[in-house]
C-alpha cells in the first residue's frame, strides 16, 4: 500500500522519533533531529521554482499546498511533527514573500491542510501539527470505547476543493506550458488533498492508537469535511445551465456567465464537472491578452471546512453449526400478514444472542442450505454465517464460550450452537463455495401400505449413487420454475422399528437440493423413482430429520 | 506374559523409545476417546430419531391429505362427470377424475388419454420461469383432456379458472394409472388461480362426505353403459 511506502520514507527520511511533540521540537531548536528535517524541508523548498511559489502564496495558496502542486517529491511537508508556523516561514523566506499578517484559509484546500476546520460545536478549530490533530482523533475512539487491532483512515473532502485545483491547475499550464520547471514537475497528477493529510496523520495515530493502519482494516475512521459554500453554490450553478454544472467561487460567477454566452462550448469537454470548469476558465485567460502574472480567479476564502468525525466498524463475521430440535421453529424470521409462522426463528434466536455482546447495531443471517419449519436439524448441524455491522468489540474466546452455552441453555432448548468462532469475510466465500456439491444426510419416518418384507430393506440397501428426476414440488411450484431436477441418491439404508411393521427408519444420503419428502411420496408420480414406486405400494413421509450437512471448512 | 529373560531389557529401554512409547499411547487414548466421544453423541442422535411407536397412528392421512384441501364438482357440465379438485395453500389446483365418474363404471376399463382437444395440444405447451409464462388461461369450462375407455370417451374440463401449468403427460403412456390411482398419480393437470376466482368456484365445490351422499342417494345417475 504506497501510503505505508511513503510515510516509511518520511520516517527514514527524518529519523525523529513520533513520539516527541511538536512543542518539543520548538523547545529543542537545536538538537540534530529537527535540524536534520528543517535542513531536508529547506533543501526542497530551495528547488521549487522561487516565482511561482510567490505567486501561488499571493492568491492565498497554502503552504501544503504550494509544495504538492509544484510537485515536491519528498512529501517533508507531510511530516507529523512539523508545525504549521514554520513551515511556512521557510516558504515565505525563500520565495522572498510577505504575508498581510492575519491568517488566511487556503484558496485551493480551504483550510484542511492547514488543520484548520470548523468542529461541531461551530467552533474554529487550528491544530499546530499533524501529530495534534491525530492527537485529537485518538481521544475520540479511546472515549467511544473502541477496542481495536488495527484501522483504516477514510477522508472526504468536499467537490469544490477538487474544482478549485483544476482552475488554478490549467491556468498555470496556460501560461507556464512551454517553462522547464512545469514540465519537471507538473505533467503528472499532483497528490490530493485527502492523500496528503492521511499521510500526515496516519503514522502519529498509530503510535497513539497502539496498531497498525490497513487497508483491510476493520475499524474505520472517516473524516467527512463539508464546506457551506460548496453546498450553496450548487443551486446556482444549475441555474441557466441545462444539461452542465458549473461551479465558480462566488467573485467570478459573473464572468464565467459571460463566458457561457460569449465563449462555443468545446466538444471535447467530458462531462465531468471540474473539466468542464476548466474548459472554461482557458477561454476566458485567452481572451485577457494583457496578462503577465498568474492571476488566478479564485476568491477568497472566508470560512473553513465543517469537520466531522466517525468511527465505525465494518462487519464482523461469526461462524459456526446450529441445531434445531423444534418442529415448531422457522429457519429465519417467517411472518405472513403480521403473524409469525412458528413459535420463533432460528435467526433470531442466535441474532439476538449474539448482537449485545458484540455491541453491534444489528445482524443478518445467512446459512448453508435450509430445512422446513416442520424438518429438524440434528448431528453435526448446519453452517451459518452471523453478519454483525457496526460493532465496537471483536468477541473474545471466553465471550464466545459464554455466548455458545447461553444459547445451548436456553430452557425452551429449540436451538443448540456449535463450534462457534470470530472469522474474516472470508467466512463468506467458504460458507458459498462448493455449496450445492455437498451432501446432506438425512432420516425419515417412513410408512408403507404394506409391511416391510426383509427383501425390501436388502434391495435399499443395494441402491448406490440412484439417479432421480424431480420434476418441482407442487408444495413449491408456485414460486420456483417448473423444472425436472436430476438429482442423486447417494445411499440408503432401512431401520426397523420394533412393535411395527409397517413404519421404519430411512436413513439415506442425497445430493444437496433434493427434495426428501417428496422422494417418499412421490408427489403424485412427478418424482420417479421414489419409495413408493420402489417398493411397489403407497409410502408416506411422518417426519424428517437432517443428521448431517457434510461441510469440513465449518 | 513377559519373560524373565526380557525383563532387564525392558528396564533399559533409551530415553526417548520410551517418550515414543508415551507419545504413542497418548495418541490412542485420544482417538479411542475420540470414538468413545463419536458413538455417544451417535447414540444420542439415535435416541431423538427413534419415535415413540405408541404414539404413531396405523394408518396416517396420505400426503394429499395433508398439504391439500379437497373438493368435488358433481356432474360438471354433463351429467356423471365427477371430478375432483385438490386446492394448496399455495394456490395451485390439481384437478381429477373422482372415483365416482361415469369412466369408472364402464364395462372396459380406460384405455387411452388424449390432450389434443381445443384448439391446441395441451402436452404440447412449455411453462417457463417463475411467473409462469406462456401459461394457457383456462376457464372453468375449457376442455383439457379426452379420456376414451373401450365404450366411451369423456372430455375432461378444468373446473377452476387459471393458469394451466402443467398436465399430466405420464397418461399418455401408462393411461393406466387412471384405472389404478385416479386420486393421485392419475391426475389430469395443474391449474393456478387467483384468491377470486377460486372463491367463486368453490362456493359450487362439495366435500368429499357430500359427493358420497349425493351418489348413495340419489343413484338415478345417468350411465353411459350399454348394458
Amino acid at each position: 500500500m504506497s501510503n505505508e511506502v511513503e510515510s516509511a520514507q518520511v520516517s527514514d527520511a527524518t529519523e525523529v522519533t513520533l513520539l516527541s511533540s511538536s512543542a518539543e521540537i520548538e523547545s529543542h531548536a537545536g538538537s540534530c533531529d529537527e535540524e536534520m528535517t528543517l535542513q531536508l524541508l529547506k533543501d526542497a523548498v530551495q528547488s521549487l521554482p522561487h516565482h511561482v511559489v510567490k505567486d501561488l502564496l499571493s492568491v492565498g495558496v497554502c503552504s501544503r499546498c504550494v509544495l504538492r502542486i509544484l510537485g515536491s517529491e519528498d512529501r517533508i511537508y507531510c511530516h507529523p511533527l512539523l508545525p504549521q508556523s514554520i513551515l511556512r516561514s521557510i516558504l515565505e523566506e525563500v520565495a522572498g514573500f510577505k504575508s498581510e499578517g492575519n491568517f488566511q484559509l487556503c484558496s485551493v484546500c480551504l483550510g484542511i491542510l492547514q488543520l484548520s476546520y470548523c468542529d461541531d460545536k461551530e467552533t474554529m478549530v487550528k491544530m499546530e501539527s499533524p501529530n495534534d490533530m491525530a492527537s485529537t482523533i485518538a481521544e475520540l475512539v479511546k472515549t467511544e470505547g473502541h477496542q481495536i487491532d488495527g484501522f483504516s483512515l477514510e477522508v472526504s473532502v468536499p467537490q469544490l476543493i477538487l474544482e478549485n485545483e483544476s482552475s488554478l491547475l490549467s491556468g498555470m499550464k496556460k501560461i507556464n506550458e512551454s517553462e522547464l520547471w512545469f514540465q519537471e514537475r507538473m505533467l503528472s497528477k499532483c497528490v490530493s488533498v485527502k492523500d496528503v493529510l492521511k499521510f500526515a496523520i496516519t503514522k502519529p495515530l498509530e503510535t497513539l492508537l497502539d496498531v497498525k493502519s490497513t487497508s483491510a482494516g476493520c475499524f474505520r475512521i472517516r473524516l467527512t469535511y463539508t464546506h457551506k459554500r460548496a453546498s450553496d453554490n450548487s443551486v446556482e450553478r444549475n441555474q441557466g445551465f441545462k444539461r452542465r454544472r458549473i461551479s465558480t467561487g462566488n467573485g467570478l460567477h459573473n464572468v464565467y456567465d459571460k463566458a457561457v454566452i460569449t465563449s462555443k462550448v468545446c466538444s471535447d469537454y467530458s462531462t465531468n464537472e471540474t473539466i468542464s470548469v476548466t474548459g472554461r476558465s482557458s477561454n476566458i485567460l485567452q481572451d485577457q491578452e494583457t496578462f503577465e502574472h498568474l492571476r488566478i480567479p479564485i476568491d477568497k476564502v472566508s470560512e473553513p471546512c465543517h469537520l466531522v468525525y466517525l468511527c465505525y466498524r465494518t462487519h464482523i463475521y461469526l461462524c459456526g453449526r446450529y441445531l434445531k430440535y423444534s418442529r415448531n421453529v422457522s429457519q429465519t424470521r417467517w411472518i405472513i400478514d403480521e403473524e409469525r409462522m412458528g413459535e420463533a426463528s432460528v435467526e433470531e434466536i442466535i441474532g439476538s444472542n449474539i448482537l449485545p455482546m458484540c455491541r453491534g447495531d444489528n445482524y443478518k443471517f445467512h446459512a448453508a442450505g435450509r430445512e422446513d419449519i416442520d424438518v429438524r436439524m440434528l448431528g453435526s448441524g448446519r453452517p451459518f454465517l452471523l453478519e454483525i455491522q457496526n460493532s465496537c468489540q471483536i468477541p473474545s474466546e471466553e465471550t464466545i464460550k459464554e455466548i455458545e452455552s447461553k444459547i445451548n441453555g436456553l430452557e425452551n432448548k429449540l436451538v443448540g450452537v456449535k463450534k462457534l468462532k470470530v472469522v474474516s469475510s472470508q467466512g463468506w466465500t467458504l460458507m458459498r463455495e462448493g455449496e450445492a456439491e455437498k451432501q446432506k444426510q438425512y432420516c425419515a419416518l417412513v410408512w408403507i401400505s404394506r409391511p416391510l418384507e426383509d427383501e425390501d430393506v436388502q434391495s435399499i440397501s443395494l441402491l448406490n449413487d440412484m439417479q432421480i428426476l424431480q420434476k418441482t414440488p407442487i408444495r413449491v411450484l408456485h414460486r420456483r420454475s417448473p423444472l425436472e431436477r436430476q438429482k442423486i441418491i447417494h445411499w440408503m439404508k432401512i431401520e426397523r422399528i420394533s412393535g411395527s411393521p409397517q413404519y421404519f427408519l430411512l436413513h439415506l444420503c442425497t445430493q444437496a437440493g433434493t427434495y426428501i419428502k417428496e422422494f417418499v411420496h412421490g408427489d403424485l408420480g412427478r418424482t420417479q423413482p421414489s419409495i413408493g414406486s420402489i417398493l411397489g405400494c403407497r409410502a408416506e413421509i411422518m417426519q424428517l430429520d437432517v443428521t448431517d450437512v457434510k461441510m469440513d471448512s465449518f | 506374559m513377559v519373560d524373565q529373560a526380557h525383563k532387564p531389557e525392558e528396564t533399559a529401554l533409551p530415553n526417548n523409545l520410551q517418550q515414543h512409547h508415551k507419545q504413542d499411547e497418548e495418541r490412542q487414548q485420544q482417538q479411542q476417546s475420540v470414538l468413545e466421544n463419536a458413538e455417544y453423541e451417535d447414540e444420542e442422535l439415535h435416541k431423538l430419531l427413534v419415535p415413540d411407536v405408541t404414539q404413531l397412528p396405523l394408518t396416517p392421512s396420505s400426503a394429499v391429505e395433508s398439504n391439500f384441501a379437497s373438493y368435488f364438482a358433481p356432474d360438471f357440465m354433463k351429467p356423471g362427470n365427477d371430478q375432483y379438485v385438490y386446492r394448496h395453500p399455495n394456490g395451485l389446483c390439481v384437478v381429477g377424475l373422482a372415483s365416482t365418474h361415469s369412466a369408472f363404471k364402464d364395462k372396459g376399463e380406460v384405455s387411452a388419454v388424449d390432450f389434443n382437444v381445443g384448439k391446441s395440444d395441451r402436452s404440447g405447451m412449455k411453462v417457463t420461469g417463475k411467473r409462469k409464462k406462456n401459461a394457457q388461461h383456462f376457464e372453468s369450462n375449457t376442455a383439457l383432456c379426452k379420456v376414451c375407455t373401450s365404450d366411451d370417451s369423456y372430455i375432461i374440463r378444468s373446473c377452476v379458472k387459471g393458469s394451466l401449468l402443467e398436465v399430466n403427460e405420464r397418461l399418455i403412456k401408462q393411461p393406466d394409472l387412471l384405472n389404478s390411482s385416479a386420486d393421485r398419480e392419475g391426475y389430469i393437470a395443474i391449474i393456478m388461480s387467483k384468491p377470486a376466482d377460486w372463491l367463486k368456484v368453490k362456493s359450487s365445490l362439495l366435500s368429499l362426505e357430500e359427493l358420497k351422499k349425493l351418489r348413495e342417494a340419489g343413484s338415478i345417475l345417468p350411465s353411459h353403459n350399454s348394458s
